[in-house]
């Protein structure tokens, strides 16, 4: 190690358990300034968590992660903040704050105890905010600006937050691919022009191959490959890691590897990944956001419905890339929606209901899980009571009754679901 | 919440927008006095206009204007001097008791809104006012003099409200950030608390009478040095707080990104509830449990000049000094002659709106479910 320079972000046998379940396992893995590293795998093999215990929002069981030399854990809250900048996947903003006032919060950690913004922390805001071309509409509010443009002004509070670390998560999961592009671009240029070292967790390995200098593959918590794209992403890795049968091909102008994912074909008896049967999820209005999310983490298929569009659950399930029923706002279920809900609770192996306000229009999603707590497992989450979520007059509450009746589960909670469901699994083995 | 300020919430930065800002400060200071002097024309003694006014302006000035202040009767007579008495000894005590409990119950409000990121937040449906009440109880059980009342009460009421306050918190953390689970938690801990406090009145009927007064909530108990302790205190406490708005913007972004950001989310949420506790306690020990000043003060704040908690914290002290001195004045005007508690008041105007807030989301909740 002596002789070479230090790098800026190093994890040194990080390992971390969440839950009772090993998240991250011995990782070893650098990033030096001047590169973008490309932070890959699967959904639950640990890439979130690698970038919460280097910003020491996670405690590693074992090991740690070092910024310019130093642990996260022996750093001061406000001295990690001037090392590493953080783009979270989402932010939920509930003021109406003008884009201006949100990159200077960037500044927060550069500023003496109880004093204001000086004139530099105002250059360095608006410096950030031309580089992503938001400058023209400072006054602007948070929430009125479109997906893209909030991903340009959280990566603009990170640049003004002048830290030579910069980790991104799933920095490009809202945007449509122009706005991908063009994310990466001024990330990739950011790192080379400011001698910066960016680390991105990216879903899309065709970005990844593209825009990073390096990629980083994880597997369960686990190193698996390292190297620059052209090395690292092969057939092999695609079909070891993700399961996934694709081909591999070279840009003809920039020599840069790329994917073409191959659908599944089972008559040639490609080694299709284990497939149990999906849990389905009944939600709505947010209150299965979570326990998607938490599912997905699980490395658990999953779908969802019946919902409405714009529902915040199926925005989720969206994102997520789960399968959703789903009909018009403010309509009741009508018989298609209700169809292609009821097709996927006939292929679910699990069905789990999460605590959503019920009301006249979507009471159809617990009349079609009569019956079914027979032939699978049904949980109910009640981290409120179903009453205090009736807005049908007491019918819902009736339903409920009824499917606890017929040998549904209620669960207090999120954790208790997946303990329930961990126990489960663990009897099928 | 910043739905009606898209382009109020654009004041902090748009230099169009900042001019003025101490000059409408100035206005809104002024006119709180005028509200104020005007307030202690209203009472169950009926004094004439002229004679209030007189009052006013010969004990403000220490005698050198309006020696006469009684009109035709001698500043010497017992009628004059009882008048003097009501308006000056009475009536202003309450009236800056009024604007001192309303500002502190405003900022502590505003405080609680964006430490626990819930718009229905505040120090009365948290249970920290109860918290507060219970330690103000507890002094009638040691039975502590007067002379030294005046200073154990805050003391008493803060540790009360500090209690309520961390155990709120530690609820929180665990329900993290669903809206109901907080609210019930407070709803149950006041109950509890008013439980505790029953069987102390039980246990102890003389000193009853008094704890029935700190429980509806009243302006009736304040003097010119309870007036100056409880400024005290509030100034305090409010002072601090005024310096945290920053730090308030960004928790409002969630701890985690607030922490990546530099700021000790945790620590800096701990010291901010127990500057909130010192400001309900300031309150609550001369006043007793007034309602929902906490609660309506913020919102109306930020449907005017937006969510910045730079602005939003000492203009909620603010609208809470003018909306309990207002609701004084109602109570005042709509029953003269027996003295309604303002704690009354404050529950008729501040439970009709608490709900219109809590349907609304709940309805906004249901139709996104629906």
């Amino acid at each position: 190690m002596s002789g070479r320079p230090t790098p800026a972000f190093a994890s040194e046998r990080l390992t971390v358990r969440l839950g009772g379940r090993t998240v991250l396992h011995e990782l070893d893995l650098t990033a030096r300034r001047g590169e973008l590293l490309a932070l890959t795998g699967p959904n639950g093999s640990g890439k979130t968590t690698l970038l919460r215990s280097a910003l020491g929002l996670v405690t590693p069981t074992r090991g740690e992660v070092r910024l310019l030399g130093e642990a996260t854990r022996s750093l001061a809250i406000r001295e990690r903040a001037r090392r590493v900048a953080w783009m979270p996947q989402e932010e939920a903003a509930f003021e109406n704050v003008p884009l201006f006032d949100y990159v200077l919060f960037g500044r927060y950690a550069h500023l003496p105890p109880f004093s204001g913004e000086g004139p530099a922390d105002r250059a360095a805001a608006e410096a950030a905010l031309r580089e992503v071309g938001l400058w023209e509409q400072r006054y602007r509010g948070i929430l009125e600006v479109s997906g893209g443009e909030r991903q340009r002004v959280l990566l603009a509070r990170a640049v003004a937050q002048d830290t030579p670390i910069l980790l991104l998560d799933e920095p490009t999961a809202h945007l449509d691919i122009g706005h991908q592009l063009d994310l990466l671009e001024r990330v990739r240029r950011f790192c080379r022009e400011r001698d910066r070292c960016a680390i991105a967790a990216l879903h899309d390995l065709n970005l990844a191959a593209r825009y990073a200098d390096r990629v980083a593959v994880l597997s369960r918590g686990r190193l698996v490959a390292d190297g620059p794209p052209g090395e690292v992403l092969s057939e092999a890795l695609l079909r070891e890691v993700w399961g996934v049968v694709a081909e591999l091909r070279r840009d003809p102008v920039s020599g840069l590897p790329y994917l073409l994912p191959r659908l599944p074909d089972r008559s040639a008896g490609a080694p299709a990944p284990r497939r149990t049967p999906p849990i389905h999820v009944v939600g709505g209005g947010g209150a299965a956001a979570p326990v998607l999310r938490a599912l997905v983490e699980d490395g658990q298929r999953v779908t969802t419905g019946a919902l409405p569009l714009f529902d915040t659950d199926l925005e989720v399930a969206e994102e997520l890339g789960l399968p959703s029923a789903s009909e018009v706002p403010f309509a009741p279920l009508g018989p298609q929606a209700r169809q292609e809900h009821r097709a996927l609770l006939d292929e679910a192996g699990t069905i789990v209901v999460a605590p959503f306000a019920v009301g006249p229009s979507n009471l159809a999603n617990l009349e079609d899980l009569l019956g079914r707590a027979a032939t699978v497992p049904v949980y109910l989450i009640e981290t409120t009571p179903i009453a205090t979520r009736d807005f049908t007059g007491g019918r819902a509450t009736a339903l409920r009754d009824r499917l606890v009746a017929e040998g549904a589960r209620s669960v207090p909670d999120l954790p208790a679901l997946r303990a329930a469901l961990a126990r489960r699994g663990d009897a099928d083995r | 919440m910043g739905d009606a300020s898209a382009t109020e919430g654009s004041s902090r930065t748009d230099p169009r927008h900042r001019l003025g800002r101490r000059a409408r400060w100035a206005i809104l200071l002024v006119a709180g006095a005028g509200l104020l002097a005007g307030s202690a024309f209203v009472g169950p003694v009926a004094i004439p206009p002229g004679t209030v006014a007189g009052i006013l302006l010969h004990e403000v000035s220490g005698g050198a204007l309006a020696p006469h202040p009684c009109g035709s009767l001698p500043l010497a007579s017992p009628a004059c001097q009882g008048n003097i008495e009501i308006v000056w000894d009475v009536r202003l005590p309450a009236l800056l008791l009024a604007v001192i409990a309303g500002a502190a119950l405003g900022v502590s409000g505003a405080t609680l809104q964006g430490v626990f990121r819930n718009p229905l937040a505040d120090p009365y449906l948290l249970g920290l006012s109860s918290g507060a009440a219970l330690g103000v109880a507890a002094l009638f059980i040691l039975r502590v003099g007067v002379a030294e009342a005046n200073l154990v009460l805050p003391l008493l009421a803060f540790v009360g409200a500090l209690g309520t306050g961390a155990i709120v918190l530690a609820a929180a953390r665990r329900a993290s950030r669903s809206v109901e689970t907080l609210l019930l938690t407070g709803v149950a801990i006041s109950n509890f608390l008013s439980a505790v406090m029953l069987v102390l009145v039980l246990a102890n009927p003389i000193g009853s009478l008094q704890v029935t007064f700190w429980l509806l909530g009243g302006l009736g108990g304040a003097t010119w040095a309870r007036d100056g302790i409880a400024f005290g205190g509030a100034l305090v406490a409010g002072g601090v707080l005024s310096l945290y708005g920053r730090e308030l913007n960004l928790l409002q972004l969630g701890p985690d990104v607030a922490q990546s950001l530099g700021l000790p989310a945790a620590r800096v949420r701990s010291r901010l509830l127990l500057l909130a506790s010192l400001a309900t306690a300031m309150a609550v020990a001369f006043t007793g449990v007034i309602g929902f000043v906490g609660l309506v003060s913020p919102h109306i704040v930020r449907r005017v000049l937006g969510g910045d908690y730079r602005v939003v914290l000492p203009a909620s002290a603010f609208v809470g000094g003018v909306f309990l001195l207002v609701a004084n004045d109602l109570a005042l005007i709509a029953l003269p002659t027996s003295e309604l508690p303002v704690g009354i008041v404050t529950a008729f105007a501040g439970a009709p709106f608490f709900l219109a807030l809590l349907y609304r989301r709940r309805r906004a909740a249901g139709e996104a479910a629906a």
